[in-house]
């Protein structure tokens, strides 16, 4: 089997400025280990050069206004909030990344590979309707979802695994049953929504399940959650394909977040949804690069574990340096699991009357 | 004068190139002092020799012990403890017992040592080097970090193929030394190298003989555009120049990648020798029945015809219909591969292209050119080459260091792009300069690729890493022009 990975060299391009967490240097350690590995001439790997997504694709989800405030503000500058300013180019940028998910879910639409992985730059699931916010301008994932449905895929399921809850692309699916959309989640934390209480509303009902986590939280919660919430949701929703925002900000060595998931955590997961996917959805799995800034940290240890549980491969040395041990005892809080599984509960009980694996009848 | 030579599968070639071309071909059963004997000119020497190389790899097996320090990523069997990580650091030190204890574990003839990204910092690949010395001789022992490029599986595969070819390569450089001590190696991507760099990485002569073609058929010729047909004893060559060069492609081993470029040529396993049994067979069996051999040839076909090779006389064994059938075969074959490359100009090259090539373009459709001392074409190429290098470079600030193809050398202080640049370039320069280079051909110095960005701490660039690749590139000495 062939993982793809969609990427550009142009998403080492995009930079809010040169001391901003989400910056050009978090990928290029990402590239040296992937070239050091013989990623790009991997039997199993394929590399899928993306072109810009089109307007038209970006307005299946944006508000037209918002797109030329953006398009305008790349030509001199601008402004969204404290954490999200418009660089020179963004547009340009932007448009790239949301080309690289779509291209993505091409690939695997089309058969030329059996998953993928999109590694892009700026990151989307911040990003709404009308505004961007968190880093994000354009929301990848929603846009990649849009194209999908367009392409005549009907039912989706999204699991966003970054450590921020991703209420961008939570708003835009809301009120939908085609689009399940589950996450994981420090909480509380930025942007403060994703609690276990927001199921979704009105035909959506019951179609967003989120799963808040405590500061601490490591592997054995993340591999709980995905077996007892997501694996047994995902077979009673039987989605055609599993879209993945892939935020690799859950890494012990993470600089803005207070999580303690380990690189081998993350390939244990993604094999597990390639497997999941393969049992319910002919393994259509993408993954889209989110969030991650452990730039001299993790980074590079998770990127080429999503890749190679994507590609089928050998995972048992996917792991941090030893050094790297210290750090993950200083973060790992074995105390936080019982606040996962009390959080799994209720949203069990929240979900129950929707979902025959959590009660109903 | 310029010297070259080059050691085929059973002649050795040698070029003088002055005012005019001197050539000889002595066969290879009297060894290689034997064709140094016959150079009575002083000059430089370049030497290709594939051919020895290719024989080392067809030979009996070398039972090659790979040493691996893969350290966190995807999985290699037989790992070791010891990493480096991907800015270069020492992050796992190598446990000495553990080595000692796989060293005797594992006996072979030869020892290959890669660990990842020893490009950036080769201490693991030296302390495991002064282990395996030990027990094989440093002639033996192979290690990664010379390759100077990032690609683990693919520097893994090289480095075990230079293991497997390193004392020969050694052998042939006393050899040749004794009698001209600063000669050249030719490699396989046309240039020439030390044997001091050689020794580092044997791959480098990978191929070189269709290298040697290419670039003594584009000197005798100055055609631009056009495939290179050499006719050889065993084979018929083919080679497009585009802009008077060959295309380079990755030498794959044992199904493997390696970091290895040679020059993209399609081969047909007709030549001069191949047998005459029930028509043209895909094989030789010695020379031709007109140079004393045991067999009818392709060669004494042409004999037939009325072609007037060696002793025309000892080919009359052949029936006129046999060897019109088998010459008939032969030029099909050839002119419908040199179609196939979509050029429209031939350029011969072996010792029977005057006969054969205006055949092959005639049947073609082509143009050709044949020059009088095309049956030397390879020597001539190793000749006016000159001195090629790539430098490989890598600054970290942060960690005060520069790595130089693979060493490693401490970094005052960090200049701005363009000073990185012109530092690469000088360093290149004088390194060729110091290998023997021609001063004019070191004067235009490509600069392959350059990257750098700022490591950033609590908000502020705090480090800066750039990446430079500069190369002199392989092509004909000034001194030939
Ligand atoms: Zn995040």
């Amino acid at each position: 089997m062939t993982a793809g990975l969609v990427f550009h060299p142009d998403y080492l391009l995009h930079e809010q400025s040169p001391g901003h967490p989400e910056r050009r240097e978090r990928l290029s350690y990402t590239i040296d280990q992937f070239r050091e590995e013989g990623v790009f001439s991997h039997r199993s790997i394929r590399l899928i050069t993306p072109q810009p997504a089109s307007r038209e694709s970006v307005m299946r989800v944006h508000f037209s206004e918002y797109l030329s405030f953006l398009e305008g503000s790349s030509k001199t500058g601008g402004f969204i909030d404290f954490d999200t300013s418009i660089p020179i180019h963004l547009w340009e940028a932007a448009l790239l990344a949301a080309g690289g998910a779509i291209r993505a879910a091409d690939a695997v639409l089309d058969g030329e590979v059996e998953n993928a992985f999109a590694m892009v730059r700026p990151p989307g699931h911040h990003a709404r309707p009308g505004t961007g916010a968190g880093f994000c301008y354009i929301n990848n994932m929603a846009v990649m979802v849009r194209h999908l449905q367009d392409r005549g895929v009907m039912k989706i399921l999204i699991l966003d695994w970054d450590a921020h809850h991703g209420d961008g692309t939570q708003q835009i699916f809301y009120e939908e049953d085609s689009v399940l959309f589950t996450s994981i989640h420090q909480y509380p934390f930025y942007p403060g929504t994703g609690s276990v209480d927001e199921i979704g509303l009105r035909r959506g009902t019951g179609y967003t399940a989120n799963m808040p986590v405590p500061a601490g939280t490591g592997d054995e919660s993340y591999l709980y959650l995905f077996d007892t919430v997501i694996g047994p949701l995902a077979r009673e929703f039987e989605p055609d394909l599993i879209a993945i925002s892939a935020g690799q900000d859950n890494h012990f060595t993470d600089p803005l977040t207070g999580l303690a998931l380990t690189a081998r955590g993350y390939s244990e997961m993604m094999r597990r949804a390639v497997d999941l996917s393969r049992d319910i959805c002919e393994g259509h799995l993408v993954a889209v690069l989110e969030g991650g800034y452990s730039v001299e940290g993790g980074l590079p240890y998770t990127n080429l574990g999503i890749l190679a549980a994507l590609a089928g491969l050998d995972l048992s040395c996917i792991r941090e340096p030893s050094g790297f041990l210290e750090w993950l005892r200083k973060v790992r809080d074995p105390s936080a699991h019982r606040g996962v599984v009390e959080n799994a509960n209720a949203l069990r009980t929240n979900l129950s009357p929707f979902w025959r694996c959590f009660g109903s009848s | 004068m310029l010297i070259g030579m080059d050691v085929g599968g059973t002649n050795t070639d040698v070029a003088i190139v002055g005012d005019e071309i001197v050539s000889v071909k002595v066969p290879n059963d009297r060894g290689i002092p034997a064709a140094l004997d016959r150079i009575t000119s002083q000059g430089r020497l370049g030497v290709s020799s594939s051919q020895p190389l290719n024989r080392i790899l067809t030979g009996d097996p070398v039972r090659v012990v790979t040493i691996l320090f893969p350290g966190p990523g995807l999985a290699w069997p037989g790992l070791l403890k010891g990493s480096i990580n991907h800015r270069g650091d020492a992050v796992e030190r190598i446990d000495p017992d553990e080595v000692r204890g796989f060293i005797l574990e594992n006996p072979g003839d030869a020892v290959a040592i890669a660990s990842k990204f020893s490009v950036r910092n080769p201490v693991l690949e030296e302390e495991a080097t002064d282990l395996a010395k030990e027990h094989y001789p440093d002639e033996r022992i192979a290690r990664s970090a010379p390759l100077a490029l990032l690609d683990f599986p693919a520097r893994v595969t090289t480095t075990r193929l230079n293991a497997r070819l390193k004392e020969t390569v050694c052998k042939l450089t006393a050899e040749i030394g004794k009698g001209r001590p600063d000669f050249f190696f030719f490699k396989g991507d046309g240039g020439l190298a030390s044997p001091q760099v050689v020794r580092e990485n044997p791959s480098l002569l990978f191929n070189s003989s269709a290298a040697a073609v290419a670039l003594g058929a584009f000197f005798l010729s100055r055609e631009k555009e056009c495939v290179v047909v050499d006719i050889g004893g065993t084979t018929t060559d083919l080679v497009p120049l585009h802009n008077g060069s060959p295309r380079m492609r990755t030498l794959i081993s044992d199904g493997e990648r390696t970091l290895a470029e040679t020059v993209e040529t399609l081969s047909i396993p007709f030549g001069g020798d191949s047998e005459l049994s029930g028509g043209l067979q895909p094989h030789r069996m010695g020379n031709a029945l007109a140079f004393g051999g045991p067999r009818p040839t392709l060669t004494d076909a042409l004999n037939v015809e009325g072609a007037e090779i060696g002793d025309p006389s000892r080919s009359v064994r052949v029936g006129k219909s046999e060897a019109e059938d088998a010459v008939d075969r032969y030029l099909d074959q050839v002119s419908y591969a040199v179609k196939e490359t979509g050029m429209d100009r031939i350029v011969g090259a072996g010792f029977l292209a005057p006969i054969l090539i205006p055949r092959i373009a005639r049947r073609a459709g082509m143009r050709f050119t044949v020059h009088t001392d095309s049956g030397c074409a390879n020597a001539v190429g190793v000749a006016v080459s000159r001195v090629s290098l790539t430098l490989h470079a890598r600054f970290d600030s942060g960690r005060k260091r520069a790595v130089l193809n693979g060493e490693v050398q401490g970094l005052k202080c960090m200049g701005d792009d363009d000073s990185l640049i012109g530092f690469c370039r000088e360093e290149v320069r004088r390194r060729a300069l110091a290998a023997g280079a021609y001063p004019e051909d070191v004067r235009k110095i490509d600069l392959v690729s350059f990257q750098a960005y700022d490591v950033v701490r609590g908000g502020f660039r705090a480090e800066r890493i750039a990446d430079v690749v500069v190369r002199i590139p392989p092509g004909i000495t000034m001194e030939a022009l």
